[in-house]
């Protein structure tokens, strides 16, 4: 009952000073807008690097014999995969499968007549769904197909990068199963740009029968990437694929670092929604202060009627909440247009910046996404810390002693 | 009946590096249904008296009783207590809230008071009747002349059924037909209700109307039953 009349109060006493509620409110709706586009391109840049490394270079899933390291490299029977376009087909019969592509990886220097670079070499099946960005990232040249021999595909910072153009004949010295340095030359078929720097900048792509022939692996795989209709189905197809004498490695072991990084770069941009927040708290707390010393007189006749401490600060605290509320649902509007409009047209980040993150299929364009969770976690936020900062003029006004407040007349 | 008792009071206030004692050694009794005022020059002590016997104060030394109920060492939220039940108050300047109607601003006390809605209406609108504006219920402060406002807050003051009501200057700030007319309401409503009343004042009107004067000097008792005929209320 008496909650209501102090609602009445706060709310009355805050339309009565428009020109300094509309003030306040405008802070907070602007602070919650900005700290939710944040959220929104933080999200934005992790769903679109998570979505492209799992797109272009890791899968949903992939499987390795249980020796294989993946850092050494190793071309040798026992760490390889038997058979991998038989396992691969038997990967694709499964119904929540898109695509199973058999991968064999090795180590290469690639030479000209001026430069030189250490490579990997990616030994692909070319018609396999899981390559289709390679194909249509192709800048210059022309695609693989299975057959193709003695002709590379190349990145196109790598091929600037040393000079190289389509049709140039390059040199590779690679490694075999018996450990031998073999060279062989090939010619550079088509030049590619997945907008994967690390990618386009490190690989050199094969048909993978040709890999095999290079590296005496016989029919021979390092891995087969997997990519699922859905990317909750992973936990599900690993249990399925699991068996002994093979790893499954899921999306997320594949992606430790971008996700760690993520992590990283959240609990960062936390601590910048709080100082945001904190500033729009203290705003408004010095906005109450000033409430309340306008109204000691107020204070001190309500103290005379038997308003007790708590009950003047719980009234003081209420003109908080409903500034807060206010503004945050404003703030939400704005946030989520914002948004959402952004999510469509795209921000525009600049070559350079793109380029900076080397490890992400990133475009110059990125596009925030909403992030419900979030967004509510930020308004409760802000709701929290406003109110709790708040408790300072609300303690004010409790601790004014009524005949010093109504000697303010 | 003896409502407020007060024995050897005794209140300085200090600003900067002055004191100022403002009551020494003040022993007053008040009964049920009085209707007193209390008169002295500027600086006398009636204001602090009017403080410490509704609680807002404490005394620096020396005891207040409220029906023999000693209060001098309840804390601030037992005091508030007190005053929300037992105490009504009028001030110079009105003192209602300036966001709430005249319904609302007597209406606070019982709400403090947690009583229900039904009997809140009926008192709230026996009491703004009794004051003459029943008419004007939905009205702020802002939308009242004084002396309307004053008469709000006599409402205010009473709708609790307080023990006893304490005036500070009710009538300072009004014409002489406004303060009549206050004048008559508490003194009807004093007689009707038997809620004591103490005014502390200047205004020879209000005076008149006393059945009891206490006449203060410098902080104590000059004469605790004066007559009216001998009164001067000098600044």
């Amino acid at each position: 009952m008496a909650i209501k009349t102090f609602w009445t109060i706060g709310f009355r006493d805050l339309v009565r000073n428009r020109r300094r509620t509309i003030a306040t409110i405008v802070a907070v709706a602007l602070g919650l807008m900005v700290i939710m586009l944040m959220a929104g391109m933080l999200k934005g840049m992790v769903d679109s690097g998570l979505r492209d490394n799992i797109r272009i270079y890791t899968g949903h899933l992939q499987l390795r014999d249980e020796s294989y390291e993946v850092e050494k490299m190793s071309l040798l029977a026992r760490d390889l995969l038997e058979q991998p376009q038989a396992l691969a087909a038997q990967i694709e019969m499964l119904p929540e499968t898109k695509s199973a592509a058999p991968v064999l990886w090795a180590s290469t220097v690639l030479s000209t007549a001026r430069e030189s670079a250490g490579l990997q070499i990616w030994g692909i099946d070319p018609a396999s769904p899981f390559h289709e960005p390679l194909r249509l990232g192709l800048v210059e040249g022309s695609y693989l197909t299975a057959d193709s021999r003695g002709e590379i595909l190349l990145g196109k910072r790598l091929a600037d990068e040393i000079d190289i153009s389509v049709g140039q004949r390059v040199s590779l010295a690679t490694g075999d199963s018996n450990g031998a340095i073999g060279d062989a030359l090939f010619t550079v078929a088509g030049i590619f740009n997945t907008g994967f720097a690390s990618y386009d900048q490190s690989s050199v792509i094969m048909p993978i029968a040709q890999a095999q022939s290079l590296t005496r692996t016989g029919d021979r795989a390092s891995t087969i990437i997997v990519t699922l209709h859905d990317r909750d189905d992973t936990a599900a197809v690993a249990a399925q694929l699991a068996a002994p004498g093979y790893t499954i490695l899921t999306w997320e072991d594949l992606n430790q670092l971008l996700l760690t990084l993520m992590e990283t770069g959240g609990a960062f941009y936390y601590i910048i929604y709080i100082i945001v927040i904190l500033v729009v708290a203290v705003l408004i707390a010095n906005t109450l202060l000033m409430s309340v010393f306008e109204r000691t007189r107020e204070m001190g006749i309500l103290a005379s009627l038997g308003m007790k401490q708590r009950q003047i600060m719980l009234m003081v605290l209420l003109e908080a909440v409903i500034l807060s509320l206010i503004g945050i649902a404003i703030g939400l509007v704005l946030g989520l247009g914002s948004v959402a409009y952004l999510s469509s047209v795209g921000f525009n980040l600049g070559e350079d910046t793109a380029g900076l993150m080397e490890n992400m299929a990133m475009g110059s364009r990125l596009y925030p996404a909403m992030a419900p969770d979030q967004f509510l976690i930020l308004s409760l936020l802000m709701l929290a810390i406003v109110t709790l900062v708040s408790v300072y003029p609300a303690w004010v006004a409790a601790r004014m002693e009524p005949v010093e407040a109504l000697h303010a007349f | 009946m003896e409502i407020i008792r007060l024995e050897n009071v005794t209140k300085d206030y200090t600003i900067g590096e002055v004191t100022t004692r403002a009551l020494d050694d003040v022993s007053l009794q008040f009964a049920n249904g009085e209707f007193t005022t209390l008169v002295g020059p500027s600086g006398s002590g009636k204001t602090t008296l009017l403080q410490i016997m509704g609680c807002l104060d404490l005394p620096d030394k020396g005891k207040v009783f409220i029906e023999n109920r000693d209060v001098t060492g309840l804390k601030k939220n037992a005091r508030a207590d007190l005053r929300k039940s037992m105490i009504g108050f009028i001030f110079q300047f009105f003192a209602l809230v300036p966001v709430l109607s005249a319904y609302e601003n007597v209406e606070l006390p019982l709400i403090l008071n947690n009583v229900g809605e039904k009997e809140r209406k009926e008192r709230v609108m026996y009491l703004l009747d009794a004051v003459g504006l029943g008419h004007r219920v939905d009205h702020r402060p802002d939308q009242l002349s004084g002396g309307e406002q004053q008469r709000v807050a006599i409402a205010r003051a009473l709708v609790t059924d307080p023990l006893i009501v304490l005036a500070d200057e009710p009538t300072a700030n009004l014409d002489t037909e406004n303060g009549k007319q206050a004048m008559d309401i508490m003194l009807k409503l004093n007689e009707e209700t038997g809620t004591a009343f103490v005014f502390a004042t200047h205004d020879p009107r209000v005076v008149d109307y006393a059945r009891r004067v206490v006449q203060m000097h410098d902080g104590t008792i000059a004469n605790a039953n004066a007559a009216l005929d001998i009164l001067q209320t000098a600044d």
